[in-house]
């Protein structure tokens, strides 16, 4: 097997508050294998965004990296100097952002924008235009030609966020990472975006981090995906095998709230009780456990960790079921 | 007994910036936005208005409580015609409708307290409420939440329990018609079934009647007895959501159908998916509306414009080629 473009091992970042230091991400451990789309899934506050940052490395002016390595290709992101940091954003790592109307700068046409993010390659003008149309071709938009001299008011959300990928993919990166992309479309052009980056994925032969709270958009792209929960990777796998079998309760009671999969229509939908724990006075023993039915003894005392199979859950109903 | 909420060919009309001069050229001056739109909601009943970002679903909603330009048509509310007049403001039925906007968040004063802005549905419409901050508790208990939130501001709430607020304060004035726009947008999917699952409890105890807007058609298929799908300010189906999800008859919506993304890995359905974006509303196609993406488009779309067809379980659609019929058979109404 070849080597993973990207492998976190057991990484922990903290945020400075008023209230205390508040443990955003603790002990999480995965990797992305090279062309491969690994979907991250979880609800808000589970720590999918403090994850990214700390993989492009722009964090908040109070976190701060308490353990744990980032390695993309061979290098430790974690040990780089700022500059080493800057010549990989963008260039080997790339983004694409939940809402494409502010990530893209309004002021500013499409072309110029296009023009500039290929500042580093050093071609000419004229190479730099081509290229643009060429990629604003590969990700379909309609008559990319006259679309270079329009400003992003003037394009739909679809075509800002097709805009958006054309631009993460101009450098040929080795990972895109992507928040929430769709979140912000409608269900045609969701789909339409999501066949898109399956196309370009398989064209460029990158590994995609695919960050999303919609389940149904997860189960269609990607490859494996990684459940997380309140800083926590609590289960990953292969998609079919987590959507099918999911082993760790929180990934069984998420499948189970996706009115998608109530197949009788029903007036009471189902919900998680409790809420998220303050992850300023963390509870001991394992994370979930307060929300979850199936609690033992055990897990209010032994913190459960990731089992060893490909598909890995970190709960002890795990080794008490072997 | 009459609709609670009964409209009759509803239109939208915004006039587009630009002076006198610039509109002798060929520019058009306005803009239709919502476009013949009837329907009907009865007491403890929920409509669904489906459809993509800019089809008029919002407009629609705004028309309804008096914030936006209408153009023409009838709104009956409980059965007395709705007066859009310049008084329109102190007509009793508006504290009878109310509005839960997009943005939980945006749509709270920030420099407010929770129990504030839960006070003041009853200032302003001067109730006579003696303790509308004891009203605000009830509301807050009603909804679910905690009566610490009481004197917090609304940065200081999650995107869940803002959306309660939001529900209560909607609710604030018992009113009769709950227009909830985009209720559970970007929350998570336990999130969204707790604010579901209010909606629900709340309508069963009031009698409210719900018109909710979405683009999300699990939230639809479990939520709504009666769904309307609209496309460029028209509904282009309109029926019993049950019968709709089984047997749609519109190529919008089998599209729109087709597209909702599904939890099962391993199905790939046949899906149905849409090429082009959505036409501008300034350049309206001729035809069928919907000609431009039309998987099932034939010449006759293009010419002339297809009435509204109506079945005989009360469903209707305008297409000439509906789903369930073959584009050999002659165009759909046969007139």
């Amino acid at each position: 097997m070849n080597t993973p473009v990207l492998q976190i091992r057991d990484l922990s970042v903290s945020y400075r508050t008023e209230r205390g230091l508040l443990q955003a991400l603790r002990h999480v451990s995965f990797s992305v294998p090279e062309g491969k789309i690994i979907g991250i899934v979880g609800e808000s506050g589970c720590g999918k965004s403090t994850l990214i940052s700390s993989i492009m490395r722009l964090f908040a002016p109070n976190a701060q990296v308490d353990n744990g390595s980032i390695v993309f290709k061979g290098r430790d992101l974690l040990g780089l100097s700022p500059d080493d940091m800057r010549s990989l954003r963008g260039d080997e790592i790339s983004m694409v952002f939940q809402d494409p109307m502010t990530s893209l700068n309004p002021v500013l046409n499409i072309g110029r924008q296009m023009a500039d993010v290929q500042n580093r390659s050093g071609s000419s003008r004229v190479d730099k235009r081509a290229r643009s149309l060429m990629m604003l071709e590969r990700v379909g938009i309609p008559d990319p030609v006259s679309q270079l001299s329009r400003y992003p008011h003037q394009l739909s959300g679809g075509m800002r966020q097709r805009v958006a990928i054309a631009m993460a993919l101009m450098t040929e990166p080795s990972l895109l990472i992507a928040d929430e992309p769709t979140t912000a479309l409608d269900a045609t052009l969701e789909v339409q975006i999501i066949h898109r980056l399956q196309e370009l994925q398989r064209d460029f032969g990158c590994s995609i981090l695919f960050v999303s709270h919609h389940l149904g958009v997860i189960a269609e792209l990607c490859d494996e995906v990684i459940v997380m929960y309140a800083g926590e990777v609590c289960e990953c796998g292969p998609t079919r095998e987590v959507f099918f079998e999911p082993r760790h309760p929180y990934t069984q009671k998420l499948l189970e709230c996706d009115p998608a999969r109530i197949q009788r229509r029903t007036r009471q939908l189902p919900v998680i009780g409790g809420s998220l724990p303050n992850l300023v006075d963390l509870p001991p023993g394992c994370i979930f456990r307060q929300r979850c039915e199936q609690a033992m003894t055990r897990c209010a005392t032994n913190r459960p960790v990731l089992s060893a199979d490909v598909h890995r859950a970190a709960c002890h109903l795990q080794d008490a079921g072997s | 007994m009459s609709s609670l909420l009964s409209v009759r060919d509803l239109r939208v009309r915004f006039r587009l910036p630009g002076s006198l001069l610039s509109r002798s050229g060929k520019k058009p001056a306005h803009v239709d936005v919502v476009h013949g739109v009837s329907l009907d909601i009865e007491r403890g009943q929920t409509i669904a208005i489906v459809g993509e970002s800019g089809s008029g679903k919002t407009t629609l909603a705004m028309a309804l409580c008096g914030l936006a330009p209408v153009l023409g048509g009838e709104v009956y509310f409980n059965g007395r015609k709705l007066d859009r007049g310049k008084n329109s403001r102190l007509n009793p039925d508006r504290k009878k409708v109310s509005l839960m906007f997009q943005d939980p968040v945006g749509s709270l004063s920030p420099r407010m307290t929770i129990r504030q802005a839960l006070a003041e549905p009853f200032l302003i419409h001067r109730t006579g409420e003696k303790n509308p901050e004891e009203q605000a508790l009830r509301l807050l208990s009603l909804v679910g939440l905690n009566e610490e939130l009481a004197d917090r501001y609304p940065h200081q709430l999650s995107g869940g329990q803002a959306r309660r607020v939001g529900v209560a304060r909607a609710v604030a004035l018992n009113p009769d018609l709950l227009i909830a726009d985009e209720p559970t947008a970007g929350l998570d999917v336990s999130i969204q079934g707790e604010v579901l699952n209010l909606l629900a409890r709340l309508q069963q105890d009031m009698g409210l009647g719900i018109m909710l807007i979405t683009h999300n058609l699990n939230v639809v298929r479990h939520m709504a007895d009666q769904m309307a799908v609209m496309y460029l300010g028209r509904f282009v189906e309109q029926g019993d959501s049950e019968k709709i999800f089984k047997r749609h008859r519109h190529p919008y919506t089998a599209a729109l159908l087709s597209a909702n993304p599904c939890l099962d890995p391993e199905l790939r359905l046949d899906r149905i998916e849409l090429t082009g974006e959505v036409p501008s509303l300034l350049q309206r196609p001729a035809g069928c509306e919907f000609n431009t993406r039309c998987p099932r488009v034939q010449e006759r779309c293009q010419l002339s414009f297809p009435e509204t067809t109506t079945d005989a379980d009360g469903h209707t659609f305008k297409c000439f080629y509906p789903i369930g019929q073959a584009i050999e058979d002659p165009p759909y109404p046969s007139n």
